[in-house]
Parts: structure tokens; C-alpha cells; sequence
């Protein structure tokens, strides 16, 4: 989850807990508030009543009855006065209650004040009811309007929220964009700081900028080396090579001689082999090449079996190529001949006495695969592991292998992002995938 | 012919005028980029072989102040141990005519100076009599008498080339090189080369003896004119 989105919902939460607490406290505090405006109102009517009362009156409501009881036209209060008894008062003061009553047939509830009081040596009980109704529609209102601004305010918040944390955050997103995403070369990377005024995003970018500064350093002294290693083991080779050619054209030279210079020959340009390999690897490893050339698969394949048609006459081999895709691949062009080139190789290299090379294509899940498959001595899960390694050399009795190729092939292919799988069976032979990315 | 070579490797240099002056170029050596400079404005060369990584300066640099001197056709091979492809582009951006990485043969060395003279005198003669034969370089035919022979692309590459370096035991490595280019990993025990250079005397032995072409056992080839 974004951390815009967990900031947005967490504010939305806290603000619902808020103002849900808010509004069952303002609801309470309406209701006992009303309450006891009610409770009030019913002692200044019966001090009213009692205030008012006069014998004649009394009698006149008690006329022929032990009681009595009067409401007015909406029901909204009634009163009922009887005569009682003394054991019946309990209490001293007023008594309120809230009851259901029911007056000419509706029931409704109501706040009661219950009273004793002795007029004329006479003991009366009066019950004054006030009907809840109002106040209850009261408290609802004010309970319907706390949730429309709960609603409205949940709503409002989400959306300023959501537009303040994208506003805050989008330095943040810039940066891990700019500075770490878009960053293909370490050496090309831009120092300018971002403008934020958050200070969190100016350490991470302050931080990155160091890391990276570091990084260029570190890839800096390596091509540095690698121009050095080059340059100081290239040179000597280079004399030891035109020093052995020009020896070997020597007249006084026997023809023992000559087959020894002729060895030493070989023996320098496997050497040169093996540095230009190590120094290949270095280079892609330090993504010192360019990816951004279009090759056309099918015409790489036969470029490069047309290039490798002499090696297959001392075992007769042949290829059986079947690409039934045209798929364009994006990358370097050197280096996917290499790839291609040493892996076709190697079907070749291993393969038995009358063996077979398959090439085949297939397409699928977005992404095009081609395969190349010998029948050669294949190899188990350990060799498998350990033919990727540098200066592996499986059954191989050549002397001109330096166990380099599959290196090789190995960092072209992670260079370019395109997984490189190599399956095998002892005796039966070894299948080569490579999974081109499309684009 | 006259040849400048830009080189501050002492070693490399001797062995490249020794091969050099055999095949009959007259050489001058150059250790420093001061000192090339100097020889390059009193003179005019037909060849110029440079060394990039000099100790006083880059051979970019000189090949760009040679080339601002007007009415100088100088031909220029960078050489150089950096191998990089940015470097081949860069040198043949600035004109120079060829590059080759060290470590290169000295064979290869003299068949690309003959491309380059080829291409500039086009007119000099482009035939050349190998016993019976005649080849032509432009066409990249073998004939012999009216008959031409049906060679393939890399039968006529061995052949120019072994034609080239005539008189020279030519490692077997140095014709894969050629041929196929620098690659990688090349299986320096398979036979290839020689199953193409079996087929080339075949045919050529059928037109006459062919003694001059020697097979060095365990070296290579050598034609003898």
C-alpha cells in the first residue's frame, strides 16, 4: 500500500473515531440536558398548582371524585390529582419518572413528576406528565445532523488528504525516480538536489548522491584498471607475438625450432584470448556497452552457423535449424553474436561423432524464446551449476578452450536481462535456452 | 616506401621495422608524440603506424594535427592495446585508414597496408603472377592461362593472403584470423583452415605442380615466389 493511501486512511480513521466519540457525547449531554429542562419545567408548574390552590378550587376539582385528571388538546401534558393516603408518601420532594402512559387511548412516554402535598389536612398525590416526544425529535435532529458532518467531513478530509500527501510527497517519488530508477550509468548520474522542503527527502537525497558518488568512484577505478590491465598485458604480448613471428621466418631455423615457436605462438594468442574474454566481462559487467540496437533473430542465426560451417566437417555435424518466428530482438549487436555465437559453439564443441545441432524458436508469455540443442555428452545438475563459472572446462580436451564461453554468454545475458537456462542429460545432450524480452 | 612508426614500446617497434624492412619499406621511428610531430611536419610518409597510448599525448591528437597539414595523403594505422570499440570509432571518425588492436600479427599488418595501397592507387597494377597463376586482387579471381579457377570467398582469402606474405611461414592462426575473424574462442586444434587450404591446392594442383606451396608441419603454410 502507497504510503499516501495508509496516510489518507489512517487521518480518515482517527477522524471518524473523533467525531463519532464527539457526537454519542453531544447526544448524551442533549439528552440529560433535556432532561432536566423538562424535570425544571415540571416544578414550576406544580409550584404553580400549588401555589394557586384554593379550597374552592379543590373541591371543585375533587367534586364527586377521589381524583382528578385533566390533559390538555395535543396531549403533550396532563395532570391528575388525587386524594391519599398518609402511609402512601414515601418520599419527601418530588419524584420524577419516565414512563409510558396512556391518555384517551395513545400511548406516548412521558415525564412524570409524582408529589404529595397536604392542603386542609387533606393529603394529595399530584402527577404531572410532560410528553418526551419533542425532546426525543430534538435529539434525534441533532443526532442526524452529527452524522451528515461526520459523512461530510470523512469525505472532505479523504480528498484533502489524498491531494496534500501527493503534494508532499512527490519529491520523494521524483527522487526514487530520477536518482535510482532512470539511473542506467552510475557515471552519468545528475548531483543537482531536488527541491523539497521536506527534510526527510533532502537526507534521502543527500544520501543517494553519496552512494552514488561512491558507486562512479568505484567504476571509475575499475575502468581505469581495465584500460591499465589491457594496456600493460596487451603490450607485452603484442612484442612477444611480432618477436616470435619474425623469429619463426628466421633462416638459420630448425624445424624443431620452428614447431616449438609456432607452439609458443599459440600459446601467446591463448593468452590474448583469455585476457580479451576476462576483459569482455569486465566491460559488460561495468554495462559499458550499449543495448539499443534492433537484430533480426533468424538472420543472427544463420549469420552465425554460415560463420561456423567449418567446424562441423571433423565430427560431421549438422545443423537442423527451424525458427518459424520473426522476432526482433533490442539489444547490442557485438555481444548477442557472442552470445548466440558461443553457445552454438559449444552445441558444436561437445557434440559426438554424426551429432545433430537443433535450433528452434518458440513464442510465448510474452516472450520469445530460442533454443539450441546437441547430442552431446551432456552433463549433470552439478556440471550444469559449475559450466557458468569462469575457467570451467567440462570434457573438454581442447586446448584452444579457455572455459571462458559460457561465462561469457552467461553475463551478455544477464546484461540484457534475458534469462539464460541450460538443461542437460548425460550422454543424451544439453539444451540451451535464451528468453528474449519483447519490446 | 616509407614508414613512420609512432610507437613508444622500444621492443615492439624493432620487431615491427625488422618484418617491415624485409618486405622493403624504408623505416623511421618515432618514441614520443613530440618527436612524431617533429618528423611528420618535415616529412611526408606513406605509411604512419600509431600508437594511441603515447607518454606524452594521445595519438588522436596527432592524427587530428596531421590531418590539418594540407596536401598530405599520409596513411595512418592506429594501433593500439586499449581494444575498445569506441576507440576503432573514434580513430576511424578523425580518418584515420585502418586500426588494429594489439596484439595483431605482422602478417595482418602487411595485408591491410596492401589494402590501403590498393585502394589509393587504383590504378597501380592489380595483378599478380604466382608461378602459373594470375591473381586479381580487385576481382578476386585466380586465373590460370584464360581459365579461371572456381575458388571459394575464403579458398581466395587464404590464397591472397599466403600470396601476400609470400616467402613466410604463416602460422596457421594468423590465416584463422584473417579469414574468420578475431574470434574469441577459437578451437585453435580443429582443422578447419586446413581442410580449406586442402580443397585450394586441389584445385590449383590441377592446373600445374604446386611445389611452391609448402605445407610447414605443425606451423602452417608458406608460398614461395
Amino acid at each position: 500500500m502507497k504510503l499516501q493511501h495508509k496516510l489518507a486512511l489512517y487521518n480518515t480513521f482517527t477522524k471518524v473515531a473523533i467525531i463519532a466519540i464527539v457526537g454519542i457525547l453531544i447526544a448524551i449531554f442533549i439528552g440529560k440536558v433535556s432532561v432536566s429542562h423538562l424535570q425544571n419545567r415540571l416544578v414550576e408548574k406544580r409550584n404553580k398548582l400549588i401555589a394557586n390552590l384554593s379550597d374552592a378550587e379543590i373541591s371543585g376539582l375533587m367534586q364527586q371524585q377521589s381524583s382528578f385528571t385533566d390533559y390538555n388538546l395535543l396531549k403533550e401534558e396532563y395532570i391528575v390529582l388525587t386524594q391519599a393516603r398518609q402511609q402512601e408518601k414515601r418520599s419527601v420532594g418530588p419524584l420524577f419518572t419516565q414512563e409510558q402512559r396512556e391518555i384517551d387511548g395513545d400511548e406516548e412516554e412521558y415525564q412524570i413528576l409524582t408529589d404529595y402535598f397536604s392542603y386542609g389536612g387533606q393529603l394529595y398525590r399530584l402527577e404531572i406528565g410532560e410528553s418526551t416526544l419533542v425532546t426525543r425529535q430534538f435529539e434525534k435532529t441533532i443526532l442526524a445532523f452529527t452524522l451528515v458532518v461526520l459523512a461530510l467531513s470523512v469525505g472532505l478530509s479523504i480528498i484533502a488528504d489524498l491531494s496534500f500527501t501527493r503534494v508532499i510527497l512527490a519529491p520523494f517519488y521524483k527522487i526514487i525516480d530520477q536518482k535510482l530508477n532512470r539511473v542506467d550509468d552510475p557515471l552519468q548520474f545528475s548531483f543537482l538536489p531536488e527541491k523539497t522542503t521536506t527534510d526527510d527527502f533532502k537526507l534521502l537525497d543527500s544520501s543517494i548522491s553519496t552512494l552514488m558518488k561512491k558507486i562512479s568512484a568505484q567504476m571509475l577505478s575499475e575502468k581505469q584498471f581495465i584500460t591499465n590491465v589491457s594496456h600493460e598485458l596487451l603490450t607485452p604480448i603484442s612484442i612477444l607475438r611480432t618477436r616470435l613471428e619474425n623469429m619463426l621466418n628466421d633462416e638459420g631455423l630448425s624445424p624443431e625450432g620452428q614447431v616449438k615457436l609456432a607452439a609458443s605462438l599459440k600459446t601467446v594468442s591463448r593468452l590474448k584470448s583469455i585476457i580479451n574474454s576476462l576483459l569482455l566481462i569486465s566491460k559488460i559487467e561495468n554495462k559499458q556497452f550499449n543495448k539499443a540496437n534492433q537484430l533480426f533473430i533468424p538472420t543472427l542465426i544463420h549469420e552465425i552457423c554460415e560463420e561456423l560451417q567449418d567446424r562441423l566437417a571433423e565430427k560431421n555435424i549438422s545443423f537442423d535449424i527451424r525458427l518459424s518466428h520473426e522476432f526482433t530482438a533490442t539489444g547490442n549487436q557485438a555481444l548477442l553474436h557472442i552470445l548466440c555465437s558461443n553457445l552454438v559453439n559449444n552445441a558444436i564443441k561437445y557434440n559426438r561423432q554424426d551429432g545433430m545441432i537443433f535450433i528452434a524458436d518458440e513464442y510465448g508469455e510474452k516472450r520469445y524464446t530460442l533454443i539450441i540443442r546437441d547430442e552431446g555428452v551432456g552433463m549433470d545438475a552439478m556440471q550444469i551449476e559449475k559450466a557458468f563459472e569462469r575457467f570451467e572446462k567440462l570434457n573438454s580436451t581442447d586446448a584452444g578452450s579457455h572455459g571462458l564461453g559460457l561465462a561469457i554468454a552467461r553475463s551478455i545475458a544477464v546484461f540484457h536481462e534475458f534469462p539464460l537456462t541450460i538443461t542437460s542429460e548425460p550422454g543424451k545432450g544439453t539444451t540451451a535456452s535464451i528468453a528474449f524480452g519483447t519490446s | 616506401m616509407n614508414v613512420l612508426i609512432v610507437e613508444d614500446e622500444k621492443s615492439l617497434a624493432f620487431e615491427i621495422a625488422e618484418f617491415l624492412s624485409q618486405q622493403g619499406y624504408i623505416i623511421e621511428h618515432a618514441w614520443k608524440k613530440r618527436s612524431a610531430e617533429e618528423k611528420l611536419f618535415g616529412n611526408s610518409f606513406d605509411f604512419v603506424l600509431l600508437d594511441i597510448g603515447l607518454p606524452d599525448g594521445d595519438g588522436f591528437e596527432l592524427l587530428k594535427s596531421l590531418r590539418k597539414i594540407p596536401g598530405r595523403e599520409d596513411a595512418v594505422i592506429m594501433l593500439t592495446a586499449r581494444g575498445s570499440i569506441d576507440d576503432r570509432v573514434q580513430g576511424l571518425e578523425e580518418g584515420a585508414d585502418d586500426y588494429l588492436p594489439k596484439p595483431f600479427a605482422l602478417s595482418e599488418l602487411l595485408a591491410r597496408m596492401h589494402a590501403i595501397i590498393r585502394r589509393r592507387h587504383k590504378l597501380e597494377k592489380n595483378e599478380v603472377k604466382v608461378h602459373d597463376f594470375l591473381l586479381n586482387i580487385p576481382n578476386r579471381t585466380v586465373s590460370h592461362g584464360t581459365e579461371r579457377l572456381n575458388l571459394t570467398r575464403k579458398e581466395f582469402d587464404i590464397f591472397n593472403y599466403l600470396v601476400l606474405n609470400k616467402n613466410r611461414v604463416i602460422p596457421r592462426m594468423n590465416l584463422t584470423e584473417h579469414v574468420w575473424g578475431d574470434i574469441l574462442e577459437i578451437n585453435s586444434d580443429s582443422n578447419f583452415v586446413d581442410v580449406h587450404v586442402k580443397n585450394l591446392r586441389k584445385k590449383l594442383s590441377q592446373y600445374s605442380t604446386i611445389d611452391w606451396f609448402e605445407t610447414v608441419r605443425s606451423v602452417g603454410y608458406r608460398i614461395t615466389i
